[in-house]
């Protein structure tokens, strides 16, 4: 299996326009899941998911924050960036109107990250080819031209949603000075008590509808 | 070890549990009929699996059996005979309950009595084409065994009432659409067991304490306050509602006017505001609503209408246009859904969640909506500050739960502090859609009776105890818990099973935390 060390736990965030599909992403990637569109409720300030990942075999447990998109809730969301590594943004391919307010995104990130920490940009709803409003080749060069990976991916299709969550840890596991001598307070949290049975992680598996197939495996 | 509702072992308190049923709890003012103990949710290890209720170890005192709470409060499918034990704390105000309604069930899993709004569901084979059956339903059953799973439900068209127009022009008319003298005998003919009877009594007597508070020519609202504490019963919520809100003048003389009046002024509101089409909207917060709209209640039939989608659109929209320093905030629409299922709930006589309201003529249809829209309004109109721009009343209400903790429950609080676990991350939902996203529209309907009768602070204030009680009937579980294991709990809490039992039990001990702490708030958020 896996080095000896102990599995660094990374934080990211999910960002974006609301109904982009942020949740969904998420969803699919955690519990290999999607629910229609008539099952899914809007996230009211943020969500919380962790999931453990092999890349390489390395392990890494990743505890993600799933923010809501609405304007208004900035105030208390602005305040998940501190810490992160890494980032998804998101908008709708088949919206432009939410491809059009990533710069208003990337202005936020500025502000609250360091340049260092790893940023995605995911086009989603792919499975909408049918009413495409920005190309691949505009999200691309958005990418590009902030320093950030790029994907297209539909989560409810599952396509593309392993490859953005994979290529953004490798990434981060790329960067040391990210993870290795920082994360003081998620490592003690995880260290702090490790005689303990860990509720938490229990209850993730009780959580997870489908632990069969996922993007994230244990 | 998956945290679900069969690992709880409930200890209640039976003057509480008795609350909502018991003559003598609604007879007293609510200061008498609040407990002053109360044993919390406590949380039990010991076991994986439902404790099976036996007539000794479980003794509900308001005579219902676990199982018909459950199955009386959450309407979906019930499972067996396993549910929920009530264990009896002894307590110094047990005696009285226990002395009216203490005795034991006979046997585990048995009937279940309808209220008299759904004793109109039968399990006959009713020609869905006749409508006028409503007399026949009228003598129908009273009660039926609850095992009886092929009870047929009044669905669609035939669930409206027959007196539904009345009912929209004076909501008061829902009183006289069955009076007490009539549910009493047929509560007196329909029941074998002494238990349910006596059970259906004091229910009898409830609702005619109700009856003669919203029948006077001018209601007393500090009475109709008092017994709207405790419940409201279904068939009476609407008026109730509509009068502890303000909506409805007290003084009866004046009421169906300044209702046709009111639903005028939307109705014009609504041909100002989408006069121009959907191109003349504020289109920032119209496709927010859009978007919103379609998850709000997901895979509950009512909202999945387009009809209760479309006005739901409307009052939103309308709000939002009307309150420009807040506009629509995503939770917003969470709110609507009790009112919409109380008013519709009104009309008809079947489970409003289950409800195409389509169905409904389109003069009931657009006074449920306005009634909507202007209960909505009054609610919000007392938290407004939840939702302008920082919602700075959520960060207050937040800063204020936290202090309160620290009080109450210090242990609980540091170990939330040592596992770096801040309020905000679990409180803001909680403030920002009133607990709705925790418990289910049945629970917040329940709520509400009580939050109502606390007056128009209650959903800024009294809300701050609600959920400082709530957190602390886990303390237990959540001590045990790291980080992670903290938020996702909170995340996805085991109140799926919850009825107006353990609602109750919230609502009592946060009214005891809000006679405590009250006069030391200013103290507290200082100290925070
Ligand atoms: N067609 C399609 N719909 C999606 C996809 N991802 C999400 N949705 C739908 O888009 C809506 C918003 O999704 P949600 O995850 O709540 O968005 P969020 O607000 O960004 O978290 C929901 O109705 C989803 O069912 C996708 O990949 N394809
Ligand atoms: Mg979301």
């Amino acid at each position: 299996m896996a080095g000896s060390e102990a599995p660094p736990n990374l934080k990211l965030l999910l960002i974006g326009n609301s109904s982009v599909g942020k949740s969904s992403l998420l969803m699919r990637f955690t519990d290999a899941q999607f629910l229609p569109e008539d099952e899914s409720s809007a996230t009211i300030g943020v969500d919380f998911r962790v999931c453990k990942m092999e890349i390489g075999g390395r392990r890494v447990k990743l505890s993600i924050w799933d923010t809501a998109g609405q304007e208004r809730f900035r105030t208390i969301t602005s305040s998940y960036y501190r810490g992160a590594q890494g980032i998804i943004v998101a908008y709708d391919i088949s919206n432009r109107e939410t491809f059009d307010a990533l710069p208003r995104w990337f202005t936020e990130l500025d502000t609250y990250v360091t340049p260092s920490v790893v940023k995605m940009l995911v086009g989603n709803k792919l499975d909408k080819e049918f009413s495409r409003a920005v190309s691949e080749d505009e999200g691309r060069k958005f990418a590009q031209r902030n320093g950030c990976l790029f994907l297209e991916a539909s989560a409810k299709t599952n396509v593309g949603v392993r490859e953005a969550f994979q290529e953004l840890v490798e990434k981060i596991l790329d960067t040391p000075e990210l993870w290795a001598p920082a994360a003081p307070r998620i490592t003690s949290t995880a260290t702090a008590k490790p005689q303990q049975s860990m509720p938490g992680s229990i209850d993730l598996s009780a959580n997870a509808q489908d632990n069969a197939s996922s993007g994230c495996s244990c | 070890m998956a945290h679900t509702a069969s690992e709880w072992t409930l200890a209640s308190d039976d003057a509480w549990d008795s609350a909502s049923d018991s003559e003598s709890a609604y007879r007293s003012p609510p200061t008498t009929s609040k407990p002053t103990t109360f044993t919390s949710l406590s949380s039990s290890t010991s076991s994986t699996r439902p404790i099976p209720v036996t007539p000794s170890t479980a003794t509900s005192i308001s005579g219902k059996s676990p199982q018909t709470t459950r199955q009386s409060t959450n309407g979906d499918g019930l499972t067996g005979s396993e549910g929920y034990t009530h264990v009896l704390a002894p307590s110094p105000s047990s005696s009285y309950s226990q002395g009216i309604l203490g005795k034991p069930p006979s046997a585990a899993g048995w009937t279940m009595v309808r209220s008299p709004r759904s004793s109109r569901m039968r399990d006959q084979g009713a020609d869905p084409e006749v409508e006028n059956e409503v007399e026949v339903d009228m003598e129908g059953s009273v009660t039926e065994v609850a095992m009886g799973r092929n009870r047929r439900i009044r669905e669609g068209r035939e669930a409206i009432k027959y007196d539904v127009e009345d009912i929209v022009n004076d909501p008061l008319h829902a009183v006289h659409s069955l009076s007490s003298t009539e549910y009493e005998e047929r509560v007196a003919s329909g029941i074998g067991h002494p238990e349910l009877q006596h059970q259906h009594a004091m229910k009898a007597q409830k609702r005619q304490k109700f009856v003669d508070c919203l029948t006077a020519e001018n209601v007393d609202i500090a009475a109709l306050r008092k017994l709207a504490w405790s419940g409201i019963p279904d068939e009476l919520r609407p008026i109730s509602w509509m009068l502890l809100l303000g909506y409805l003048p007290l003084s009866a003389a004046t009421r169906k006017s300044v209702l046709s009046r009111k639903r005028e002024e939307y109705a014009n509101l609504v041909q100002l505001t989408f006069a121009r089409g959907i191109e003349g909207l504020d289109q920032q917060i119209w496709h927010q609503i859009e978007i919103d709209v379609p998850r709000t209640r997901p895979g509950v039939r009512l909202w999945m209408e387009r009809g209760t989608q479309r006005s739901l659109e409307r009052i939103l929209y309308v709000w939002a246009i009307r309150h420009p320093t807040s506009g629509y905030v995503q939770g917003i629409n969470d709110l609507v859904t009790p009112f919409f299922q109380v008013f519709l709930g009104g009309y008809i006589d079947s489970e409003p969640s289950l409800f195409d309201p389509a169905l409904l003529s389109p003069t009931a249809l657009n006074a449920l909506e306005a009634d909507c829209f202007w209960c909505l309004s009054k609610l919000l109109d007392g938290i407004q500050d939840n939702y302008i721009s920082g919602q700075p009343g959520i960060h207050r209400s937040v800063r204020y739960l936290a202090g309160l903790v620290g009080r109450v429950d210090a242990p609980l609080a540091k170990h939330l502090k040592a596992q770096s676990v801040e309020f905000m991350q679990f409180a803001f939902r909680w403030m920002n859609c009133l607990l709705m996203r925790e418990l289910s529209v049945k629970n917040t309907i329940r709520m509400w009776d009580t939050y109502l009768s606390e007056g128009s602070n209650a959903f800024s204030e009294f809300h701050i105890y609600v959920c400082c009680a709530f957190l602390t009937s886990w303390s237990e579980k959540l001590r045990a818990m790291d980080f992670q294991g903290i938020i996702m709990f909170l995340q996805s809490l085991p109140t799926q099973t919850w009825g107006d039992h353990e609602i109750e039990v919230l609502l009592a001990e946060a009214y005891v935390l809000s006679s405590v702490w009250h006069n030391a708030q200013s103290h507290i958020l200082k100290g925070e």
